[in-house]
């Protein structure tokens, strides 16, 4: 190549690069709130003012709910200006910040997002997330530092890039007017679906709860969680998911519309059930069930289905976008969102009813008397029946590949 | 200056005066420089409308080219490769199969009743006006709720099937269904509506004349619609034909609602790959994205061919 060539290429290549990099710094506006703060008084000042964008699934009555109506006002209190961006899953906020983390952002659209598992994982590896910040919220000391579902989220370190905001606990729903031999394992579930044609399926994977549901099932098929490691590796894949496979192709002509189509999504299994074509759902927020029996959208004979070995439990989070403009009232909603009140408002079956992320021996007698005032449910047992024997979440980069094989596998047969 | 001014220009002798003939007194009759800047007039005109449709057409779709070629990864070096155009490929040949048969199937259901309606509205009687107005209202409504209601109204536990007492594990899955009938009735109820009174329209202004005159020279009405009605609206239906088809092949919404999860029409395989969360997959999108508008291209092109050798067109 001659010399002009070569001088002519690179200076193409500069101006290209020029073209790319200009734009990005034209981003830079001086708007942003990208300073580190070293005390929480500093924190709070500068967030006096700020407007935070809470994105997060809207698909749930309750939660909208519970955000606009408690937590909003109690942030609007501190000086913060609070907003729910409803949205249909979690991956629209991620997607989001990846975006604009591509574009150079620094005052994007989403501040706080609803997240955990994979969608943590994957926008940690892509630097989506402020990291390092948790440690500085008061609050976060009513909560178990050992606590290991707040430790880690789906074997990804939380590493403080977010703050824990509520448990969950993966639960199976049945009507028991008309399951009259009730199951007690995974394994007796699907063999009473092979016995019942017709009455079981789930959510076709990635949606959330179908996919938990197949990694349930590769807990069973395995002999329990204790013989499937947490990490990922691929000889553990190869090695353990055909059996699963296997399963749920076994199990496929039993399920409803002789397992040729799957619900989309969690809606539209709970549609389902609601209205009586399958016997049995899922889901992760069981706290929920109590409004749905009262209300009548679910059937009276509404049971929890608690399984010998457990199912698997974790945490939710909030995350704070490393694009945000306003990190110190993200940063304040936080904090707000982890205090007593806060946790013990959002535990009230009639308000959201989910399941605090805080250690109860951490409290003043004041605040655990808030979550000692709770009533009981008909439908849903207690947080600490519910989690006994709870199953480990299997490590972030397992979901896609049990996914994709299920695709291929199960759903393209 | 109208058309009125030069017909009494033209000479005595000149009676049936077409467009053609006025488009050539038009051109010789002005100086060249008059014209000249008043093209330019309207090509300043037109550019910011331009600019601005090429800015999002091709800046939209050169990213997304872009990006399907691998040089613009979320994390890691950039490097020129097919690598996302392979990676589905199986899923990326059934999606495009299936797209093309709900493009196809919608086009052709909704071009045959759009022109039925068309015809009927064209008769100008209470019916016509009926079915005037029922397309009329019917396109003001968002595919995204006409695919609600047509869920609510024909899916398993359905208000049909509720009121004619039909058990949903008897009713046909027409939702979520292997031959995506739900999906192809939505498009086609939208659709008809479009292309009647498009249709409507291009009839009601050129096809009353001729009709009459082919009725007084003695034709029935079946060889005036063959001969007269059909030849003339021709032209609009392949335009609105084109137009159909290449919503229907890019249209995520309704595909997602009434379909199923297995095999996916290219736009819904693109979001689900765009919305997957591993860091990969967004190059895979924007290669169905590119592919989709490949096709659409093409399916363009041909239609616009079609267009020009209509003994209508020039």
């Amino acid at each position: 190549m001659s010399p002009q060539h070569l001088a002519r290429r690179s200076a193409l290549a500069a101006t290209i690069a020029l073209g790319l990099v200009i734009p990005l710094a034209a981003c830079s506006a001086p708007a942003s709130d990208d300073q580190q703060y070293e005390t929480w008084d500093e924190v709070v000042a500068a967030a006096q003012g700020q407007t935070v964008k809470l994105w997060m699934y809207g698909g749930d009555e309750q939660g909208n709910a519970y955000v606009n109506d408690v937590l909003v006002p109690a942030a609007a209190e501190l000086g913060v200006t609070l907003e729910q961006v409803p949205i249909a899953d979690t991956p629209d906020a991620l997607n989001r910040i990846l975006s604009e983390v591509q574009a150079g952002e620094t005052d994007g659209e989403v501040d706080l997002v609803w997240v955990n598992g994979n969608n943590f994982g994957t926008g940690k590896e892509a630097g989506a997330w402020e990291c390092g910040w948790t440690e500085m919220l008061p609050n976060m000391a009513l909560t178990d530092p050992a606590d290991p579902l707040l430790l880690d989220d789906f074997g990804t370190p939380v590493d403080g890039c977010e703050v824990p905001w509520h448990k969950a606990q993966f639960t199976f729903v049945y009507n028991s007017e008309t399951v009259a031999d009730v199951p007690s394992s995974l394994e007796e579930l699907l063999d009473w679906a092979r016995a019942n044609p017709g009455r079981f399926t789930y959510p076709a994977p990635p949606d959330f709860t179908g996919s938990v549901f197949v990694r349930e099932v590769l807990y069973s098929v395995s002999g329990g969680y204790e013989n499937v490691p947490l990490a990922f590796s691929q000889e553990a894949f190869d090695e353990l998911t055909p059996a699963l496979y296997a399963e749920l192709q076994d199990l496929e002509p039993s399920l409803w519309r002789g397992g040729e189509t799957y619900p989309q999504d969690s809606n539209e299994l709970n549609q389902l059930f609601a209205d009586g074509e399958v016997d049995f759902t899922m889901t992760y927020g069981p706290a929920t069930l109590t409004q749905l029996v009262a209300d009548g959208t679910y059937p009276a004979g509404t049971k929890v289905l608690t399984l010998d070995e457990g199912t698997v439990g974790n945490a939710s989070f909030l995350g704070l976008a490393s694009t945000s403009g306003s990190k110190a009232g993200a940063m304040v909603v936080a904090n707000l969102s982890l205090s007593a009140e806060q946790q013990a408002a959002k535990a009230q079956p009639d308000v959201w009813g989910q399941f605090t992320v805080l250690d109860l021996d951490q409290l003043s007698d004041e605040q655990r008397a808030l979550f000692d005032a709770l009533p009981s449910s008909p439908v849903v047992p207690a947080y600490d029946v519910l989690s006994e024997n709870a199953n480990p979440e299997l490590a972030a980069a397992w979901v896609t590949p049990i996914d994709e094989g299920w695709r291929q596998l199960v759903l393209a047969q | 200056m109208g058309h009125a001014d030069r017909r009494g220009l033209a000479p005595a002798g000149a009676r049936a005066v077409g467009p053609s003939t006025i488009v050539a007194i038009d051109s010789l009759t002005p100086g060249a420089r008059a014209a000249g800047s008043r093209r330019w007039v309207s090509v300043a005109l037109v550019a910011p409308a331009v600019a601005i449709a090429g800015f999002v057409v091709l800046g939209g779709i050169g990213m997304s080219l872009v990006q399907s070629l691998g040089l613009l990864p979320l994390v890691g070096v950039p490097s020129l490769s097919l690598d996302a155009y392979l990676a589905n490929g199986d899923e990326l040949l059934t999606g495009l199969g299936l797209s093309l048969g709900i493009a196809t199937a919608s086009t052709v259901l909704s071009c045959v009743i759009g022109l039925t309606a068309a015809v009927v509205i064209t008769q100008g009687r209470i019916t016509g006006r009926l079915v005037a107005a029922l397309s009329a209202l019917t396109i003001p409504v968002p595919h995204l709720i006409g695919a609600a209601a047509v869920g609510l109204l024909i899916s398993d536990a359905g208000v049909l099937p509720r009121m004619l007492g039909i058990d949903g594990t008897d009713w046909p899955d027409l939702v979520g269904g292997p031959w995506w009938v739900a999906v192809v009735l939505e498009y086609t109820w939208k659709e008809s509506a479009f292309v009647a009174l498009v249709v409507a329209g291009v009839l009601a202004s050129r096809v009353a004349r001729y009709d009459e005159t082919a009725a007084l020279l003695g034709a029935s009405r079946a060889r005036r619609l063959r001969h007269v009605v059909i030849p003339l609206a021709t032209p609009a239906v392949i335009v609105s034909a084109i137009i159909i088809f290449v919503y229907t092949f890019g249209s995520y919404e309704v595909a997602w609602l009434l379909g199923r999860p297995y095999p996916e029409p290219l736009p819904v395989l693109a979001f689900r790959l765009f919305d997957a969360i591993s860091l990969t997959s967004r190059p895979e999108a924007a290669a169905v994205a590119v592919i989709t508008t490949a096709v659409s291209l093409v399916v363009v092109a041909l239609g616009m061919a079609l267009l020009r050798r209509t003994p209508l067109w020039r």
